[in-house]
């Protein structure tokens, strides 16, 4: 039996998170939603299918068959890469037949001649048949419908995936004078971190986690459950709240809680981030801040897509896509939904939804630099962190700013003085 | 539109923008050098040419244009192929 992961037609409600990446690659907890759903299936022939402009992309980044039909003429093991695994959750690959958690499709088990009577080379319309032709199941696990879903889960995961991977005590440096509150045993710090004099590690409401070459600097704060991944720094006097997830070589100061920082991005100085997913590649300038609560406790609505959607929950911050900048002193509303490549500077009340590419200045909606100049920008910003630009990151990016022209002309035009 | 009518209006938009005074921008004044503009205020000039003449202007060729002349010229272009 082979197994496909697949991202469906739902990408566009993880947007700005999702434009140039797929949706399996989006991090919650220690790891991202493919890492979790590879433990479950790392013994067997593992495929993956994503939307057409990034398959380029994912053939060049894994070693996995990338939207391969062949996968279609087997035994299947359909997973949507939407699912949030836990250690917990099971696949039962027994009978024939998919799993949904309220009606949101989870994975499905297929014998081969079921597979060819349905595939007609459209994955979507492959999902919404086979419950034509299987039986159905509920399943109590976690579906990631909405960027917001990352950051409810996260303190749970980041939980879940300590307890998983089992590790505990210290094996970087650490300083005499740093301190662990609370329970020893929940802090693990891998080797060749350091973790600075006066650094406090409060793991009271859950553990912390501190990956290779991480550093934490002098007299900052940490409370758990947190991860702080490979090559990310911790700046002096930081207050790291609980429920945080930070990837690989970033750049974290001022106060952050509840919030998911991909990889690549910087939050160097003060200022407050919650209940937030930030992108990879992101620089937030000096005091940046975001709102999580409304001041008259209602629900928050984001922005999805450039539609608005009830969240139901009370804290939602922002959603930053990649490489997207922000000036000094940047105020960003509840539940702010920011695009890709945006740049973004103070003044005023900010909307909520930036298209991707945008800049916002002087309270307008304004065209960019120009693609170009923002690809050149992208790559010295990597090259900075040692990355190169690929060219199928660049033809993605190319892709997006395409896909997204009309939605931008649209705020441009109406943020205009004269039409 | 003639083009002194479009110098006019064009250098009336930059010196509010930049906040130079008109009479100290020239047809040969470049944007950068001359007259002291940020990456930021080339887009709000780009903005307001298109506003003033409604004209839609490529950003990357928008850009490209160094001196007053050359953005009289350019929006002329502009117009004459609207």
């Amino acid at each position: 039996m082979k197994v496909l992961i697949f991202e469906d037609s739902n990408w566009i409600n993880l947007t700005p998170l999702s434009y140039i990446k797929p949706v399996f690659e989006l991090r919650c907890g220690f790891s991202t939603l493919f890492d979790k759903i590879r433990c479950k299936v790392e013994k067997m022939e593992i495929g993956l299918w994503v939307r057409e402009y990034l398959i380029n992309l994912i053939k060049a980044k894994y070693n996995y068959p990338v939207n391969d039909e062949s996968f279609f003429m087997d035994d299947l093991l359909l997973i949507n890469s939407r699912w949030l695994v836990t250690s917990k959750d099971k696949i039962e690959i027994i009978d024939e037949g998919i799993y949904q958690s309220e009606g949101d499709f989870v994975y499905a088990v297929l014998k081969q001649g079921t597979v060819k009577k349905i595939w007609d080379g459209d994955i979507d319309r492959f999902i919404s048949e086979i419950k034509n032709h299987v039986k159905k199941e509920e399943k109590n696990v976690r579906i990631i419908k909405y960027p917001w879903h990352f950051i409810h889960f996260n303190s749970e995961i980041l939980q879940d995936d300590f307890e998983f991977i089992g590790k505990s005590g210290i094996k970087g440096k650490f300083h005499s004078n740093a301190i662990i509150y609370g329970d020893e045993k929940r802090v693990y710090t891998e080797k060749d971190s350091e973790v600075h004099p006066f650094v406090v590690l409060d793991t009271h409401a859950g553990p912390i986690y501190i990956d290779k070459k991480a550093k934490i600097f002098p007299n900052a704060r940490i409370e758990g459950p947190c991860y702080i991944g490979e090559d990310t720094q911790i700046m002096p006097g930081a207050n790291i709240r609980e429920g945080n997830s930070f990837g690989p070589v970033c750049r974290i100061g001022g106060e952050v809680e509840e919030s998911i920082f991909h990889s690549y991005s910087n939050k160097y100085h003060d200022g407050f981030i919650g209940h937030s997913y930030i992108g990879e590649f992101v620089n937030l300038g000096a005091l940046t801040t975001n709102s999580d609560l409304k001041n008259d406790y209602s629900s928050v609505v984001v922005y999805v897509n450039g539609k608005p959607v009830d969240t139901g929950e009370l804290k939602v911050g922002s959603f930053i896509g990649d490489h997207t900048k922000t000036s000094i002193g940047v105020f960003f509303n509840t539940g702010s939904s920011v695009g890709m490549m945006c740049n973004v500077t103070s003044g005023g009340i900010l909307p909520k939804f930036f298209p991707s590419f945008i800049w916002y200045i002087n309270g307008r909606y304004m065209k960019g630099l120009g693609i170009e100049m923002m690809l050149k920008t992208a790559k010295i910003a990597m090259e900075r962190r040692g990355r190169t630009l690929s060219l199928e990151e660049e033809e993605v990016i190319r892709k997006v700013y395409e896909i997204t022209e009309e939605q931008r002309k649209e705020y441009i035009s109406k943020s205009r003085k004269i039409t | 539109m003639e083009k002194q009518e479009i110098e006019a209006r064009v250098k009336k938009i930059i010196s509010k923008i930049l906040g130079v005074d008109e009479g100290k921008i020239t047809s040969e004044s470049r944007f950068v050098e001359d007259l002291g503009t940020e990456s930021v205020q080339s887009l709000e000039l780009v903005a307001a040419f298109e506003e003033e003449f409604g004209i839609e202007m490529e950003e990357d060729a928008a850009l490209e244009v160094k001196t007053v002349d050359k953005a009289i010229e350019f929006i002329k272009k502009h117009l004459e192929n609207k």
